[in-house]
């Protein structure tokens, strides 16, 4: 198991945003994780990266317990993620977010950088290199020179998911990949989303753009912060409290 | 520049190169034109508080906005003075120390600062840079007190065998060219640190800390290893004030100095590394050369601010940029409006 978390809950104040929640992330898996607004999705994420410290419950990635760690330790460990809304570093050009993000593998020591050794300026190409491919592959070679901050949206959302695979993530976490994009947008992004799990990272994303769930391999439904659903789509839409969660519909 | 290097950005890089090499060529000059101590004075004063300005931008480039700076270039400046002076030991030796202690006290004192940000940083590093200057009164029995710290030891004189001796005593002209050679090789360093992967990782974490943690930067690590680098070239800097100098009071060190080392940076401009070069340039020299109107520098440093906020928010240095891009028309290219 590539990801687990076991009983993991977190409350503000007296509301429990997120409670008791088991998850799982295979290996070279893409796992959707939907549920209606203010169901704790995006809590899950801030948990699990570390940005928000669990009030009970244990994460695991690789067997190894990671739920006290810092969010760079998180990163370094090998899990990438992208943010709802902060995407991006706005006074860098696309190429620039992009090689500063790879400086997470800190090949050059301090001194290293501070006398420009021909050994540093070699390692300083060969990040350029890789971030060209990342740049390459999530579609971005057009807008290389543009500053963040002078992207239209869908570039901005395609610029964070590439500043993510920067960190050559075993598991990637996507926060609404798909959200406020044209039609022909997110066609475009679910390519990308597709030629990422091709190289074998695993996904987990969460959405509320139904478009996405083909692309999965398991969805998990979460309402008030509680697990309602786990398994295929097919599976998941005929469950009664996920028709509930979502209509409203009282059977009773 | 991290980009891959175009030629039309190395012929940038070395047209950047030629016109610093001429400007200190320049500089180098000076003293023959002219051996006023008066003017070499406001020459070695402006260097001084070149290397303390061009500090305090490399720990803004983190995003903290500190306003202990000059605090620390004081207590590079005591602990200097006061190991040559009391200690005897000989100024090569104890600037060093002094900015090696000035690190030190920062990095400690920076460690509880990196828990907190932006507003909240700058609160809490006006407090400690007032506290600094209130130890100093303190501990009057070493630093003097309210009264100051006199008899500080010049720079000693430099003999070689063989080479005529340099004597810091005579005249102001060995101390003139020993602070342009220090001020060069000082923003030499910071300009490489700047463009290395650490200059970077700072000036990530200042445009979004979340990001630039989730793609594994040690936010609170960075952050003290520039407050830390930031405090020894200040450290640096009032070392060598002191023994330029030879006498120092508190009050040189205390919240004006501090918020006007801030001054000559957003002035001269944040944003481009010669920024505090020129506006501590600017702001050193006017006043001096308008001596006789002291009383209104403040007045004139307040409206000079208020112009720089309204009217030039990237300072003087952004003003030559925008100038330069104007007439070579290389603006930021357009981009299509629409991803795929």
């Amino acid at each position: 198991m590539l990801l687990e978390t076991k009983a993991l809950s977190k409350h503000f104040g007296g509301l429990a945003a997120v409670s008791l929640l088991d998850i799982s992330v295979r290996e070279g898996e893409v796992v959707g994780l939907i549920g209606p607004n203010g169901a704790g999705k995006t809590t899950v994420l801030n948990l699990i990266t570390g940005f928000l410290k669990p009030s009970q419950g244990r994460i695991f990635f690789e067997e190894k317990e990671i739920s006290h760690k810092k969010p760079h330790t998180i990163a370094r460990l090998g899990i990438g993620r992208t943010f709802q809304l902060a995407y991006l570093f706005p006074d860098f050009t696309v190429f620039e977010n992009i090689v500063a993000s790879f400086h997470i593998h800190p090949r050059t020591g301090f001194w290293e950088a501070l006398l420009n050794t021909s050994s540093c300026r070699a390692k300083q190409g060969d990040i350029e290199e890789q971030a060209a491919e990342i740049m390459r592959l999530v579609g971005l070679e057009p807008v290389k020179e543009a500053l963040g901050r002078n992207l239209p949206h869908g570039y901005q959302k395609l610029l964070s998911m590439a500043r993510a695979l920067a960190v050559k993530p075993k598991l990637l976490l996507l926060d609404e990949p798909i959200g406020g994009m044209s039609p022909q947008e997110i066609a475009f992004a679910m390519t990308v989303i597709e030629k990422v799990r091709t190289q074998g990272i695993a996904i987990l994303l969460v959405e509320h753009n139904m478009k996405i769930m083909p692309l999965c391999d398991r969805v998990v439904v979460i309402n008030f912060g509680n697990k309602i659903a786990d398994g295929s789509m097919a599976e998941v839409r005929q469950n009664e409290e996920v028709i509930k969660a979502y209509f409203g519909r009282d059977d009773a | 520049m991290t980009a891959r290097r175009s030629p039309n950005s190395k012929r940038k890089e070395a047209k950047k190169l030629l016109a610093a090499l001429a400007v200190v060529v320049l500089l180098c000059l000076l003293p023959f034109s002219t051996t006023s101590p008066y003017y070499l004075h406001t020459f070695i004063i402006t260097f001084i508080y070149v290397i303390s300005a061009a500090s305090l931008r490399t720990i803004l480039l983190s995003g903290q906005i500190s306003i202990a700076h000059g605090a620390f270039m004081g207590v590079g400046a005591y602990a200097s003075a006061i190991l040559a002076k009391e200690l005897d030991w000989s100024p090569w030796l104890t600037m060093p120390i002094g900015g090696i202690l000035a690190m030190a006290f920062g990095a400690t004192t920076g460690y509880p600062l990196t828990r907190v940000r932006a507003i909240y940083f700058s609160m809490v590093s006006l407090f400690l840079g007032l506290a600094i200057v209130a130890l100093m009164g303190v501990l009057q029995g070493i630093t003097g007190g309210d009264i100051g710290m006199i008899d500080i030891p010049p720079l000693s004189t430099i003999a070689i065998r063989g080479l005529p001796a340099v004597d810091f005593g005579a005249s102001k002209v060995p101390s003139y060219y020993f602070f342009l050679i220090l001020t060069f090789v000082v923003l030499l360093i910071l300009y490489r640190i700047e463009h290395s992967h650490v200059g970077m990782s700072w000036k990530a974490i200042a445009q979004s800390y979340m990001v630039a943690s989730s793609v594994g930067v040690n936010e609170s690590g960075q952050r003290l290893l520039a407050f830390a680098v930031g405090c020894f070239f200040a450290g640096i800097a009032g070392a060598g004030y002191a023994h330029y100098n030879m006498v120092l009071t508190r009050s040189s060190f205390g919240f004006l100095p501090s918020i006007n080392l801030l001054i000559y940076v957003l002035v001269g401009g944040a944003g481009s590394f010669i920024g505090p070069v020129v506006g501590t340039a600017v702001l050193v020299i006017v006043p001096e050369v308008f001596r006789s109107l002291k009383a209104f520098v403040p007045f004139v440093f307040g409206g000079i601010m208020l112009f720089v906020v309204f009217f030039m928010r990237q300072g003087i240095a952004g003003l030559f940029k925008q100038l330069s891009v104007k007439l070579s028309g290389t603006g930021e290219k357009e981009m299509p409006s629409r991803a795929a």
